[in-house]
């Protein structure tokens, strides 16, 4: 428990370090943006002043240390809103979406995947893959759109994009969805496969279980190790904000306030988006590593 | 067993995706980019400016020919550097309810020479004081002769009790404007005092998104920020109205004056004959987009319409880069953003001036970054565009040998002893002639401006620089086109 947690400050410390670095190391500063190119360079300096940048880097990140010890993640450069007032809206948007997404992904791939691994080398494996090939390769810039053209404008059933409406969320995480969906049968189906060929399922099989019992009792769970990985990677990815998606549908999420905030060198939202981010990383791989106690006895002992 | 309840929700939230929409009177703008600062005094991004054209009045604003004309207040220049502004009878009150007063004016402008975070601070530092002469009368004293002063006096005029007060005007603005703020979560709601009509406002990123929430009826209205074959789909459908009108943003080629390849003017000239900008325009921009030749456009008074088009020649252009010396190909570089249109533009531009013996070299960086590096003077070609340009003083500002950053916007660090003595003397004609000739930019197109609405919106159509001063008068009838 020492050493994780040692590895956990470890890791954050290293991405506080690296972000606060490469933020100022990137062309442009705050100041330019802020004042445009008429200001004198006596107002320059004297925003510079004002807002600590004059100071040297190490003195800089000092003090945002400091401040994030004692909670305070700062405001935002240019819109003066705290962070922490844009958090409580854009991370639940984000965590919101990622769910949806995962689910819709474990509900569509995990049954496909063993509904291909039971059908293996037959027609209807061969579709399930062609299927999850092709939804794979789809970029979310181009099925986002027509998902929108069926579903919103042909259909009229959701709405385009935006946050008003409950049903808002269903396009964009469908769009992620499947996308996840498609790694999820890949991996079920390999991973059964494997499993399916070992002699405790023969065993299973011999002792008169129904094969709806092998299937799930035993061949699942012992095939759910890397799906779990798979799913704890993109969990991560999903929690990092998926600035595409968020964008296409308008979804006030961390990935676009990420993005915007690097384009305004916004360098306190910036920060904060990142370290929001590694944390997510942090604990789903924490989680992750719980599920796998949980799927494989043996580790429980590891 | 144990997925039913995920489905049961599953199956909830699309239930809710069908329901009954309440009627919904108010109407829809879909915007590329939401504004960022409604405080006038901070504002710089052209969405903050053009909401901020609604809900504040300003003591000047500009007549066709871009000349000040009085609108909160007429003024007299009683020396060089002595104006006195007085506003007129009947101007409306603040949305607060408290009249606007000549103390509300000198609050505002005594409060932008106060703050040092304020981009547009800069522009006021030649006011020395602002005296209060009376409630409907004030003057502005200046430390240097200005005889574009009142041309400057464009920021919103804000409540004196609320500057006191520190009032948070970026996120709750409060103008004597034609509009008063309602509200700004998602999407900010304007509410039209003359009639209480609702506009709302709301950020939609991608082009294709905006066209399909206008196909859907979420939206009512699009204006600007649309790609060319989006334009074209949408004027093929009967069931919405496309309007577009000739611009006056500015977009050029900039060149790095220090590079002593691009220091030649033959190789100046070379670029500007291998650009087939009437293609261009034909083929990838909206409809009337115009060719332009200087900043100004030939309207303003001090633009020029008398300057020759520099003709597509990609074998001039051969011709000239060899008569500078110049072994080809010659290869150089062009940086731009990462938006779609610009980018599509350098793909066009690279395989134009491949015809002419130039190999262009396309390089796409993010905002932020390419900006800095116009700025920092890191290049050898950059694209953008002026946008909303009114005053004559843009030339010195781009090309005066004493305005290069971080003291000014001459970007190309161009220097030019006879344009310089031009300027000073205020000769447009002969300023706009001398750039013209000298090339320190190449100058591409005004692009031109496009509105797209459905059936029952009516009483809008877009302005040359994009503004959307049109909201003050659009209109929703009772009836509605039906999209197929």
């Amino acid at each position: 428990m020492i050493s994780r947690l040692f590895g956990f400050f470890t890791v954050i410390f290293g991405v506080l370090v690296l972000t606060f670095l490469l933020i100022h190391l990137v062309p442009g500063d705050p100041v330019e943006v802020m004042l445009g190119e008429s200001a004198s360079m006596a107002d320059r300096e004297a925003l510079r002043e004002q807002l600590g940048l004059n100071q040297p880097l190490i003195t800089q990140f000092g003090t945002y240390l400091n401040k994030l010890a004692h909670g305070d993640l700062g405001q935002s450069i240019h819109t003066k809103t705290p962070i922490t007032e844009l958090f409580k809206t854009r991370y639940p948007a984000s965590v919101q979406l990622a769910l949806l997404s995962m689910l819709i992904g474990l509900l569509v791939g995990v049954p496909l995947g063993v509904y291909a691994a039971l059908k293996a080398g037959r027609w209807q494996d061969v579709v399930v893959t062609v299927v999850s090939v092709r939804l794979s390769a789809m970029p979310v810039f181009w099925l986002g759109p027509i998902l929108m053209l069926v579903f919103a404008v042909w259909l009229g059933w959701l709405p385009v994009s935006g946050m008003d409406e409950p049903a808002a969320i269903i396009l964009p995480a469908l769009t992620l969805g499947f996308g996840l969906s498609a790694i999820l049968t890949r991996m079920t189906r390999t991973s059964l496969l494997e499993v399916l060929n070992e002699d405790f399922i023969r065993t299973a099989r011999a002792k008169g279980l129904s094969e709806r019992a092998v299937i799930v009792r035993h061949a699942l769970r012992a095939a759910l190790l890397p799906i779990v990985t798979i799913v704890g990677l993109q969990m991560g990815s999903l929690l990092a904000g998926t600035v595409i998606t968020e964008t296409i549908f308008s979804w006030d999420g961390i990935g676009r306030l990420l993005v915007e905030s690097i384009e305004k060198r916004d360098y306190p939202v910036t920060q904060a988006c990142v370290l929001a981010v590694a944390l997510s990383y942090v604990v789903i791989n924490f989680l992750t590593d719980i599920a796998y106690r949980l799927v494989d006895p043996r580790m429980r002992h590891a | 067993m144990k997925l039913t309840p995920f489905i049961v929700a599953l199956g909830l939230l699309l239930l809710a995706g069908c329901e009954e929409q309440l009627p919904d009177t108010a109407i829809h703008f879909a915007i590329a980019q939401a504004p960022i600062n409604l405080d006038p005094r901070y504002a710089t991004d052209a969405a903050s400016e053009r909401v901020n054209r609604l809900i504040y009045q300003r003591l000047v604003e500009f007549d066709a020919a871009s000349k000040p004309t009085p609108s909160l207040a007429t003024w007299q220049k009683l020396s060089p550097t002595h104006y006195r502004f007085t506003l007129r009878n009947h101007v409306a009150a603040f949305h607060h309810g408290n009249p606007l007063t000549a103390a509300d004016v000198k609050a505002t402008y005594d409060s932008l020479l106060v703050l040092n975070d304020a981009p547009h601070a800069a522009e006021y530092r030649n006011i020395n004081h602002i005296e209060l002469i009376n409630a409907q009368t004030l003057d502005f004293a200046l430390t240097q002769p200005d005889a574009d002063f009142p041309a400057r006096l464009i920021i919103g005029i804000l409540p004196k009790d609320l500057i006191e007060q520190k009032h948070d005007f970026a996120h709750q603005p409060v103008g004597n404007g034609v509009f008063a703020f309602v509200s700004w979560q998602r999407r900010l709601t304007l509410k039209r005092l003359r009639d209480h009509q609702l506009v709302t406002l709301t950020e939609v990123k991608d082009p294709t998104v905006r066209v399909l929430k206008l196909m859907r009826g979420e939206t009512d209205l699009l204006q600007g920020d649309l790609p060319p074959e989006l334009v074209q789909y949408l004027q093929t459908k009967s069931e919405v109205q496309v309007k577009t009108a000739k611009g006056t943003n500015f977009s050029y080629l900039g060149l790095n004056m220090q590079n002593p390849v691009l220091k030649q003017l033959n190789v100046r000239k070379a670029i500007a004959h291998a650009i087939d900008r009437d293609a261009i325009i034909k083929q990838v921009m909206v409809n009337d987009t115009r060719l332009a030749e200087v900043i100004l456009p030939p309207e303003h008074y001090a633009g020029n319409a008398s300057l020759p088009h520099a003709e597509y020649n990609p074998a001039l252009a051969k011709q000239l880069l060899q008569s500078a010396g110049i072994t080809l190909p010659l290869k150089l570089v062009y940086k731009t953003s990462t938006d779609a249109q610009r980018v599509r533009l350098a793909t066009i531009l690279q395989a134009q001036m491949a015809k002419a013996g130039i190999d262009l070299e396309i390089r796409s960086l993010d905002w932020g970054t390419f900006f800095a590096e116009v700025k920092q003077g890191n290049f050898q070609l950059y694209g953008l565009t002026w946008v909303g340009i009114r005053t004559p003083e843009i030339y010195s500002k781009v090309f005066g040998s004493q305005f290069m950053p971080p003291n000014g916007l001459n970007r190309g660090r161009y220097q030019d002893a006879t344009l310089d003595a031009l300027l000073q003397a205020e000769n447009w004609p002969a300023v706009t002639a001398r750039i013209h000739t000298q090339l320190p930019y190449i100058p591409l197109w005004y692009e031109g401006q496009v509105a797209v609405m459905q059936k029952n919106i009516q009483q809008y159509s877009p302005q040359s620089d994009g503004n959307w001063d049109n909201l003050a008068s659009v209109q929703r009838s009772a009836t509605k086109g039906q999209l197929q």
